[in-house]
């Protein structure tokens, strides 16, 4: 008898987001298959890949960290620009500056700073706040104003503050990203919530990444979930694509400070995981597990 | 369906006070309330019943049976409380509960046969709650046959299959309503019961009622002979009598799987289809289950 590989069918399809405005605008999930299915079905965008780049110099990084950006710590636009040489598809903009624990700055000096990286730049722009929940209020909804018409994808909005953020956003037309901390459960409540008043195909899901060792196996689980419920079973309430912020979570790890060698693989192991489990986009800090997850992504390695 | 109130717990702080004070009034107020809601026993939960065992447990029992005829469900894990309890029940009590926990086979099961009462056996062993339906099966026909060994039989044992919150695992609250219908098959002439308001523990308060009425008559129509319920939830007491039809046959309808059209229905029985499609696993629950 002629063997016949067993096909799964689907009845959902990831929501495609399309984030950045003009030429910049690069399309995010949409697939109708599980992660790397091309034998079932098809997938519309390959995942995305970003680099961090902070508003302002970073603290506690590691000095082979700091060393493929040390001409640019100091200037946001120059390592955007930087990052996306190193070949990011896009950059994840961090303003640790506005942390209420830190130095505090306030909600304009660092919508300005947005505003400056976006136009500077030929490519979509992501920008997490602090995440501090009242502080992110002012900042998010601040930037959200000052960037009108751009598009970014701006977050994170939680449980206790989605309210006013996802109402700047739409006002001003941009995507957000919904996090909930590590449960399905909660996830899906978030997205029930937003879904009333905001549109699915501009909102982008972070059920938060742990690194390896550090409870990866609970993100991979809720990603993997999460694809299975909204692209193969059709709750459309589970279909916006998945953000994976992990280079910042392997980076606080022991290990990855031991060693650059350790660090790197550290990174990169649980990107191509967090990849399998069906992250539409990957937040990194290295560009040589960019360099990897690319090769990966093309099917090189 | 036999309803068990479940109102009379140590845990309630209410009951706790009136136990320390030993002021009548709470508890007499809760019997009568549930007695009068039409629950057909009276749950009284001890907890581990630590302090003064007998004389609390006697007391209890006695200031229950001073405003109601109903037979009492004596809950607790302390044999010494329950043997207490046994002792001063007028009506032919129900041992709430045996296990196959070691301890409970050998301290709980011998007070059944003794008092020759009805007793739950639930499938906790010494491993905690089995995981799946086949470790159900196994752990129940296990305790059950030492139960019959020791004299109990079939028709004085109320399997219980544990209860697990939907918001925790959704998975298992749908393979209990599995077990309790291979039940009749596997051990015939046992009766049945859950502690039904688990189902909804962990979800906010005021969305408890329609998880636990709807998880009712999907066990019931499995065969689930009584639930230790919150009797004073008069939707759930007119569900069970069988007053509400179109609801009942609703949830049976969204079990089988036929097509629903939600528009034409009202927000009431909208819920009760939601529900039932959360309590099946069929949609992933979360808090906002009937807002989507
Ligand atoms: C791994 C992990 C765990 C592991 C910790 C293993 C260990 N100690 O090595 C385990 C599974 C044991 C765990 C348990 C709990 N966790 Co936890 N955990 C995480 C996770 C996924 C990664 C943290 C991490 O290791 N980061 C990398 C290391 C290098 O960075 P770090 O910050 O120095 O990590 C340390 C602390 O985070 C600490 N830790 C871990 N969890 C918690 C929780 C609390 C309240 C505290 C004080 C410390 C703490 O242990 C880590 C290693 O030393 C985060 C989610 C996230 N992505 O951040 C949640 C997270 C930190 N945990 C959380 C919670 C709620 C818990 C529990 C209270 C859950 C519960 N209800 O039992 C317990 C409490 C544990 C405790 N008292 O320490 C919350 C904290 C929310 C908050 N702001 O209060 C988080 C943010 C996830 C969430 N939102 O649910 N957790
Ligand atoms: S490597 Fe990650 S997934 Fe594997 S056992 Fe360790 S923590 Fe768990």
């Amino acid at each position: 008898m002629e063997y016949k590989a067993p096909v799964e069918t689907y009845s959902g399809k990831a929501a495609e987001v399309a984030i950045g405005k003009g030429e910049k605008v690069l399309k995010i999930g949409g697939e109708s298959v599980l992660p790397f299915h091309f034998f079932e079905g098809k997938i519309e965008n390959r995942p995305r890949l970003a680099l961090e780049v902070l508003d302002s110099e970073p603290k506690g990084w590691t000095e082979w960290e700091l060393k493929p950006y040390k001409d640019v710590l100091a200037d946001p636009v120059a390592w955007a620009k930087k990052s996306l040489e190193l070949g990011a598809d896009l950059i994840c903009l961090r303003l640790v500056s506005t942390d209420p624990a830190g130095a505090n700055a306030p909600a304009d000096k660092a919508a300005a700073v947005v505003k400056e990286v976006a136009s500077a730049i030929k490519s979509p722009v992501i920008v997490y706040g602090s995440g501090d929940e009242t502080k992110d209020i002012e900042v998010l909804t601040k930037v959200a104003e000052v960037c009108a018409g751009e598009n970014l994808l701006l977050g994170p909005v939680a449980k206790e503050n989605y309210e006013p953020i996802a109402k700047a956003a739409l006002d001003h037309g941009h995507c957000i990203i919904a996090q909930s901390p590590l449960d399905i459960n909660l996830e899906k409540e978030l997205n029930v919530k937003l879904l009333k008043s905001f549109p699915r195909e501009r909102i982008v899901i972070d059920p938060l990444s742990s690194a390896l060792g550090y409870g990866m196996e609970y993100s991979f689980t809720i990603m993997e979930r999460t694809k299975h419920i909204g692209v193969m079973f059709g709750d459309n309430t589970m279909q916006m694509p998945i953000i994976a912020d992990l280079g910042s979570e392997c980076a606080r790890t022991k290990q990855a400070k031991e060693s650059e060698k350790q660090g790197l693989l550290w990174e990169s192991i649980t990107a191509l995981s967090l990849l399998l489990a069906g992250a539409n986009i990957l937040v990194l800090r290295q560009p040589e597990s960019l360099k990897l997850m690319k090769e990966v992504i093309e099917g090189k390695i | 369906m036999i309803l068990i109130g479940e109102s009379i717990h140590i845990i309630s702080k209410h009951v706790n006070d009136a136990v320390k004070e030993r002021n009548p009034r709470v508890i007499q107020e809760l019997a009568k309330a549930q007695a009068d809601a039409g629950a057909d026993y009276i749950d009284l939960n001890l907890g581990p019943a630590k302090r003064d065992p007998e004389e609390i447990t006697q007391w209890l029992v006695n200031t229950i049976q001073g405003v109601t005829d109903l037979p009492i469900s004596v809950d607790t894990l302390n044999p010494v409380a329950m043997e207490a309890g046994l002792k001063t029940c007028k009506k032919r009590p129900l041992l709430n509960s045996a296990s196959g926990r070691t301890d409970s086979k050998e301290l709980m099961l011998p007070l059944a046969k003794k008092y020759n009462t009805d007793v739950v056996i639930s499938v906790l062993t010494d491993k905690g709650c089995p995981p799946d339906i086949d470790s159900r099966i196994e752990s129940i026909m296990e305790t059950v046959a030492l139960a019959n060994e020791l004299g109990i039989p079939n028709e004085d044992i109320w399997v219980d299959p544990i209860i697990l919150p939907v918001s925790a695992d959704q998975k298992q609250v749908r393979e209990a309503v599995e077990f309790v219908g291979m039940l009749a098959d596997l051990l015939p002439g046992v009766k049945s019961t859950v502690g039904l308001s688990n189902v909804s523990n962990g979800t906010p308060e005021e969305l408890r009622g329609i998880l636990n009425r709807t998880y009712m008559i999907m066990l019931g129509r499995n065969g689930l002979y009584s639930a230790i319920a919150d009797v004073l939830d008069k939707e759930l007491v007119r569900l069970n009598r069988g007053e509400l039809p179109k609801i009942v046959d609703l949830i049976y309808k969204t079990m089988d799987g036929e097509p629903i059209d939600l528009a034409s229905l009202s927000k009431q029985e909208q819920d009760y289809v939601k529900t039932t499609k959360v309590l099946m696993a069929e949609t992933l629950y979360s808090h906002a289950w009937l807002e989507s």
